[in-house]
C-alpha cells in the first residue's frame, strides 16, 4: 500500500476516490464497454487510487498501459449519473492526468496539443490574428459594452473550415433575430475546458487568466457559446476565478426566439432527422427539451430518437478530454459505436450541438462509409428560416 | 591570410556529393580572401580521387594509407591534428554529415582551435569568422561570431553551397601518414546496408512519400493503392519509420535514401530539412499537408493547403478517369 | 556498469510559432511549453536499458535554469538515481563547447562506464556537446547510435550514416555515445517514481563548485532573423474537384501517365 499516491492525487483533486465502493455501475455505464472485448475497468480506479496501486509497476508495459487507459476516459460522466455514491470518476482521473502531465508522462499526440494550445490560445495552433476569420462579410461588430451579448465561437469553430459554417450560422440567426451581440476576436483564448480535463492544469490557468481578464475589461455580462464544453467551462469553473458574466448555448439562445417569435421555421425541412446529445450539454448541463424543441418547431422535419441510447442515456463520440485527438484504433473508436445506433434509427440527417460531436461524427461516416450528413442544429435551423 | 582546408569525404570508394560543395564554398571564400584552397584527402587507392578532385582545388594535400579507406573518427582525428598543427590552415571545412558531426568538434576541441557546426553561410574577413546558422526547428536562422582565432574549423550543412565548374590545375602533394593502425578502443568493422525490401525507392520515377500526417499504419494501405494508380513507390520520412510502419529503406532524408524522380508528392510531411535533403533534386514536387506553414511548401512546386486523406482519393479518381480518356 | 546520462530541456518550437523578442538575441518564451530534447529521452531509455541489464548507478545531468530542474526529475521518475544540474544562471554565452567543458566539470570525478547524450538539441541543432564532451573527458565517442551491444568492456556499436546505410562499430568501454531517436521506445514514468522523484534531492553546482576562468566560449550570438522566404509552392485553390483535376493535369504534362 502506498498511501503517499492516493495522498497526492486526493491533493490533485481526486477526493471521490474514498466514495467508491467497487459497485461496478460505472463500468457498465461507461461507453468505452460497449465495445466488445475492451474491457475498461473503470470500477477499480478508485480502489487501484486508495491502495497507491495505480501506475505502480516497475514494468514498462504495464505503466504504458496503465497510462493509456488513465487517459482513455472521454470525460462523458455516463459513470457519474449512474454512480450510487455520486464519484465524479473523469475528476478522479484528472488528477491522477494532473500529476502525469507535470512530469511530461503522458501521450505524445496530447502533449503537443497542450503545447499549441498555450503558444497560440487554440489546439489547432493557428494564428490569434485569424480568429475571426470565420465572420469576415457577416458585419459582426467588435465586442463593446454597447452588445447585450457576447457570441463565443469556440476554437473548431473558428478556424475549422467545416465547423466555421457553425459559427456563420449561429451569428446570421442571431442577426436576424435582432439580438445586439459582438465577437472578441484575437484577443480570445480557447475556453480551456479539454485542456484542464486532459491534467494540463497550468494552461488552463492562463486561458481562465487570459479570458477573464478580457471580459472584465470589455465588461462583459453574457456570452452565448456554440460549444457545450465552452459553457460547461463558464458555468461551473470560471465562477471560481470570476463570475461577472453568465453564459448560455446557442440553443438556449434559439429556443427562447422561437418561443418568442423573434424567429420563425417556416421552411419546410423533409427530413428525418436523429438528435445526439452531446455529453456535455446533456448529462452535464442538462439541456435535453431545449434542441428538440426547436427540431419540433420546424415544419416538416421529422425528428427520431436513438432507441435507449438517448438523452441521459447518450454515448459519447468519443471527442471529448482531448479525445478528438487519439487516434484510437478503428476497433476501439466510441464513435463508431455511436454512428451505429444512429443508423439504426434511419434518419437522413445527424443533428449535432457540440463542434466536437461535428467533428467526430463526420471523420466516421467517412471512415465507415455511411451515408448520413451531419448537421449543426443551428445549420437546420438557419434551413427553415426564410 | 593562411590557406584554406576543405577535407574530402568518401565512402565505399566514392567521392561524397558535399565534398564538392564544400571545395566550391573554399573556393569563394580563397578567392575573397586571397589565398588558396587546399583539398585535403585522406584515404586508400587516392589517385582516383586525385583525378577526380585536382581542378577543383590549389592544392591537394594527400595522405594514403589504408587505415583511412573506412571512416574512422579517432583515426582522422589523429592524423588531423597533426597536419593541421603543421600547416595552420585560417579554416578547415568539414560536411556536416554523421562523418563531419563525428570528427568536428572533437579535432577542433583537441587544437584548442574555435569551431561551430551545421553552417548555412560563412563570412571570414580581417581573420574573423561569422557564420549563418539555422536554429528552432529551421524557424530562425541565427548569425554567429566565432572566438577570434588564427585557425577555425566549420561544418556545412550539404545543399547550401552549389558545387561549381572548376578548372584549377591542383598541385598534389603527398604526406606520410601520422597513423598506420585503428586505435584498439574504437575499430570500424563493416557497414551494413539497412535491409533492402522489394522496393527500391531511389529507382522509381514517381514517388509518394508519407509522413507523420499519415497518421497510422493501417492507412498507408490508402497510399500503396494511390502510389500504384500512379505508377509510383512508396517512401516515407522519419516519423513513419521511427513508428514501424515502414522499413528502414522507404526513408528518405539526410539519414534515409536520397532521391532523385521526376515527380514526388509529399503527404503530411512538414518538412523538416533533414527530410528536404533527401528529396529536393526532385524534377517536381506537390506537396499535400494540412498546414499552411509548412515548411515542405518552401520547395515545393504545387502545394494543396488540406487534409491528405481528403485529396488523395479524389486526386486517384481524376488520374484514373484521365488514364482511361487516354486507354 | 556506472551511466551518465546528459539531458536538456527544451522550448518545443517544431510546431509552434517562434518570435523574435526584443532583444533581437533570444526567442519570446513565456508561450512555449519545454519538454526533455526528443533526443535526450531516447538517451535516457537507453541508459535505463543498460542499467536494468547490468545494474549500476545511472546519474543525469542537465546544464540548465531551476525548470531544468523538473526535467531531472522525469528522469529521476523513469530510473535515473541521482541528478546533477549546473546551475546556467551562473554562465553567460553558453555555447556549444562552453556547455561541454561546464558538463565535464559537473562529472569528472564521477566513475563512469558509459556516458550518453542525445543526437542534436532540437533548440540549437549544434550535435556537438556529446562528441566535445568526450574529447574533454578523454574518452572514444560514437554519434547517432542506433544499436549499442555491450559485453564486458567492449561495445558493438551501429551508426546511422546517410542513404540507409550503418556503420558497425567495436569500441572499448568507458566511452560516449550520442543517441539517435527511434533506438528504443521511451518509456513513462510510473505515478509512485514521480512522487519519488518529486522528493529526491537534486545536486546543484554553480560557478562557485565550477571554477569559470579558463572556460570560454567557441561563438556569440550576434542576431536572430527569420529566414528569408524561399520560393513558396504555387498553392492550388478550389475545390477538391478542381484541385485534383489540376494535379492530375500537371502530372500528365510530365508525361508519366
Amino acid at each position: 500500500m502506498n498511501t503517499e499516491v492516493r495522498e497526492a492525487i486526493i491533493e490533485s483533486g481526486g477526493d471521490d476516490v474514498i466514495k467508491c465502493y467497487q459497485c461496478g455501475r460505472c463500468m457498465a455505464a461507461c461507453p468505452w464497454n460497449l465495445l466488445g472485448g475492451l474491457n475498461y475497468a473503470t470500477y477499480r480506479f478508485c480502489q487501484r487510487i486508495k491502495l497507491g496501486a495505480i501506475i505502480d509497476s516497475e514494468e514498462k508495459e504495464a505503466i504504458a498501459a496503465d497510462t493509456i487507459d488513465v487517459f482513455r476516459c472521454v470525460g462523458c460522466d455516463a459513470c457519474k449519473s449512474e454512480c450510487p455514491r455520486g464519484v465524479g470518476l473523469s475528476d478522479v482521473l484528472r488528477a491522477v492526468r494532473r500529476i502525469l502531465v507535470d512530469f511530461d508522462s503522458y501521450p505524445g499526440e496530447l502533449k503537443s496539443v497542450v503545447a499549441r494550445l498555450f503558444n497560440s490560445g487554440n489546439p489547432l495552433g493557428e494564428p490569434a490574428e485569424k480568429r475571426a476569420d470565420w465572420a469576415e462579410g457577416l458585419n459582426i461588430p467588435q465586442y463593446t459594452e454597447a452588445c447585450e451579448y457576447l457570441y463565443f465561437p469556440c476554437c473548431f469553430p473558428a478556424y475549422d473550415a467545416r465547423a466555421k459554417k457553425v459559427a456563420q450560422a449561429s451569428a446570421r440567426i442571431l442577426k436576424r433575430a435582432g439580438i445586439s451581440f459582438g465577437i472578441m476576436g484575437k484577443d480570445e483564448f480557447c475556453c480551456g475546458e479539454a485542456v484542464r480535463r486532459v491534467g494540463a492544469e497550468k494552461v488552463f490557468q492562463t486561458a481562465v487568466k487570459q479570458n477573464t481578464e478580457l471580459f472584465k475589461k470589455a465588461k462583459v455580462q453574457k456570452v452565448i457559446a456554440t460549444s457545450p464544453h465552452c459553457l460547461v467551462t463558464f458555468t461551473r469553473e470560471y465562477p471560481e476565478y470570476y463570475d461577472g458574466f453568465k453564459t448560455r448555448h446557442a440553443v438556449q439562445v434559439f429556443d427562447q426566439l422561437i418561443k418568442e417569435k423573434k424567429i420563425v421555421p417556416k421552411k419546410p425541412f423533409g427530413k428525418t432527422v436523429v438528435y445526439h446529445d452531446p455529453c456535455t450539454l446533456g448529462r452535464q448541463m442538462d439541456i435535453f427539451d431545449e434542441p428538440r424543441a426547436i427540431l419540433k418547431s420546424i415544419p416538416g422535419l421529422n425528428l427520431v430518437e436513438v432507441p435507449v441510447f438517448n438523452r441521459e442515456f447518450s454515448v459519447c463520440c468519443g471527442g471529448g478530454s482531448m479525445g478528438l485527438w487519439l487516434d484510437w484504433p478503428q476497433d476501439e473508436r466510441l464513435a463508431n459505436i455511436r454512428t451505429e445506433q444512429i443508423l439504426e434509427t434511419g434518419a437522413d440527417i445527424l443533428c449535432v450541438a457540440c463542434p466536437y460531436c461535428l467533428h467526430m461524427f463526420e471523420e466516421t461516416m467517412k471512415s465507415m462509409d455511411v451515408d448520413i450528413e451531419v448537421m449543426d442544429i443551428s445549420e437546420i435551423l438557419e434551413a427553415s428560416l426564410d | 591570410m593562411n590557406e584554406i582546408f576543405a577535407l574530402v569525404e568518401h565512402r565505399q570508394g566514392i567521392i561524397r556529393d558535399i565534398t564538392y560543395e564544400l571545395l566550391s564554398c573554399g573556393r569563394k571564400l580563397a578567392e575573397k580572401g586571397n589565398t588558396k584552397l587546399t583539398a585535403v584527402i585522406l584515404g586508400h587507392n587516392t589517385d582516383n580521387f586525385v583525378q577526380i578532385l585536382k581542378g577543383q582545388a590549389h592544392r591537394l594535400l594527400v595522405v594514403d594509407n589504408e587505415v583511412y579507406e573506412d571512416f574512422n573518427s579517432e583515426v582522422y582525428q589523429t592524423a588531423l591534428t597533426e597536419i593541421i598543427k603543421r600547416q595552420n590552415p585560417v579554416l578547415t571545412l568539414i560536411s556536416h554529415s554523421a562523418f563531419g558531426v563525428d570528427l568536428c568538434p572533437a579535432l577542433a576541441a583537441q587544437l584548442g582551435m574555435p569551431f561551430t557546426t551545421d553552417c548555412l553561410d560563412v563570412e571570414l574577413a580581417e581573420q574573423k569568422l561569422k557564420v549563418t546558422r539555422q536554429i528552432y526547428d529551421g524557424k530562425l536562422n541565427a548569425k554567429v561570431l566565432l572566438r577570434e582565432n588564427a585557425g577555425y574549423m566549420i561544418t556545412l550543412r550539404s545543399g547550401c553551397f552549389p558545387a561549381g565548374e572548376s578548372s584549377l590545375d591542383g598541385v598534389v602533394e603527398k604526406i606520410d601518414t601520422p597513423v598506420s593502425a585503428q586505435p584498439d578502443y574504437r575499430k570500424f568493422i563493416e557497414y551494413i546496408e539497412a535491409a533492402v525490401g522489394e522496393v527500391d525507392i531511389t529507382k522509381s520515377d514517381v514517388l509518394v512519400s508519407v509522413g507523420r500526417g499519415v497518421k497510422e499504419k493501417a492507412y498507408l494501405s490508402i497510399i500503396e493503392d494511390f502510389a500504384e494508380t500512379i505508377g509510383g513507390v512508396v517512401g516515407c520520412s522519419r516519423p513513419v519509420v521511427d513508428a514501424g510502419w515502414l522499413p528502414k529503406d522507404r526513408q528518405i532524408g539526410s539519414s534515409g535514401k536520397t532521391v532523385k524522380p521526376k515527380l514526388y508528392i509529399a503527404l503530411g510531411i512538414s518538412g523538416a530539412f533533414q527530410h528536404i535533403i533527401g528529396m529536393k533534386g526532385a524534377d517536381t514536387i506537390i506537396a499535400v499537408n494540412k498546414d499552411p506553414n509548412a515548411p515542405i511548401f518552401s520547395e515545393a512546386d504545387y502545394g494543396i493547403v488540406d487534409d491528405l486523406f481528403k485529396v488523395v482519393p479524389v486526386l486517384k479518381t481524376k488520374i484514373l478517369e484521365m488514364k482511361q480518356a487516354k486507354g | 556498469m556506472d551511466i551518465i546520462v546528459c539531458i536538456k530541456r527544451v522550448a518545443q518550437t517544431a510546431e509552434a510559432d517562434v518570435k523574435i523578442d526584443s532583444s533581437g538575441k533570444d526567442i519570446v518564451k513565456d508561450r512555449l511549453t519545454f519538454d526533455m530534447n526528443e533526443s535526450d529521452t531516447y538517451a535516457l531509455e537507453e541508459a535505463i536499458l543498460l542499467k536494468e541489464k547490468f545494474g549500476g548507478t545511472l546519474t543525469a545531468v542537465s546544464l540548465g535554469t531551476v525548470q531544468a530542474e523538473d526535467t531531472l526529475r522525469i528522469a529521476l521518475a523513469k530510473g535515473a538515481d541521482s541528478a546533477i544540474r549546473i546551475k546556467a544562471e551562473d554562465f553567460e554565452g553558453l555555447d556549444g563547447y562552453k556547455t561541454a567543458q561546464l558538463l565535464k566539470a559537473a562529472i569528472k570525478d564521477l566513475k563512469f562506464d558509459v556516458v550518453f547524450t542525445g543526437c542534436i538539441a532540437t533548440d540549437d541543432y549544434y550535435s556537438q556537446v556529446g562528441v566535445t564532451l568526450a574529447e574533454l573527458l578523454g574518452v572514444p565517442h560514437a554519434t547517432l547510435v542506433t544499436k549499442i551491444d555491450i559485453q564486458d568492456t567492449k561495445a558493438q556499436v551501429h551508426r546511422e550514416l546517410e542513404g540507409g546505410l550503418i556503420e558497425h562499430l567495436d569500441m572499448t568501454l568507458p566511452a560516449l555515445f550520442t543517441i539517435q531517436t527511434g533506438i528504443n521506445e521511451p518509456r513513462y514514468a510510473s505515478l509512485i517514481a514521480i512522487r519519488r522523484a518529486a522528493k529526491k534531492e537534486i545536486k546543484v553546482i554553480g560557478a562557485s563548485e565550477i571554477e569559470p576562468t579558463g572556460i570560454q566560449a567557441n561563438a556569440s550570438l550576434e542576431e536572430l532573423f527569420t529566414p528569408p522566404a524561399g520560393k513558396r509552392a504555387e498553392i492550388l485553390s478550389g475545390s477538391m474537384d478542381e484541385i485534383s483535376a489540376k494535379v492530375a493535369g500537371i502530372i500528365k504534362e510530365k508525361g508519366l501517365i
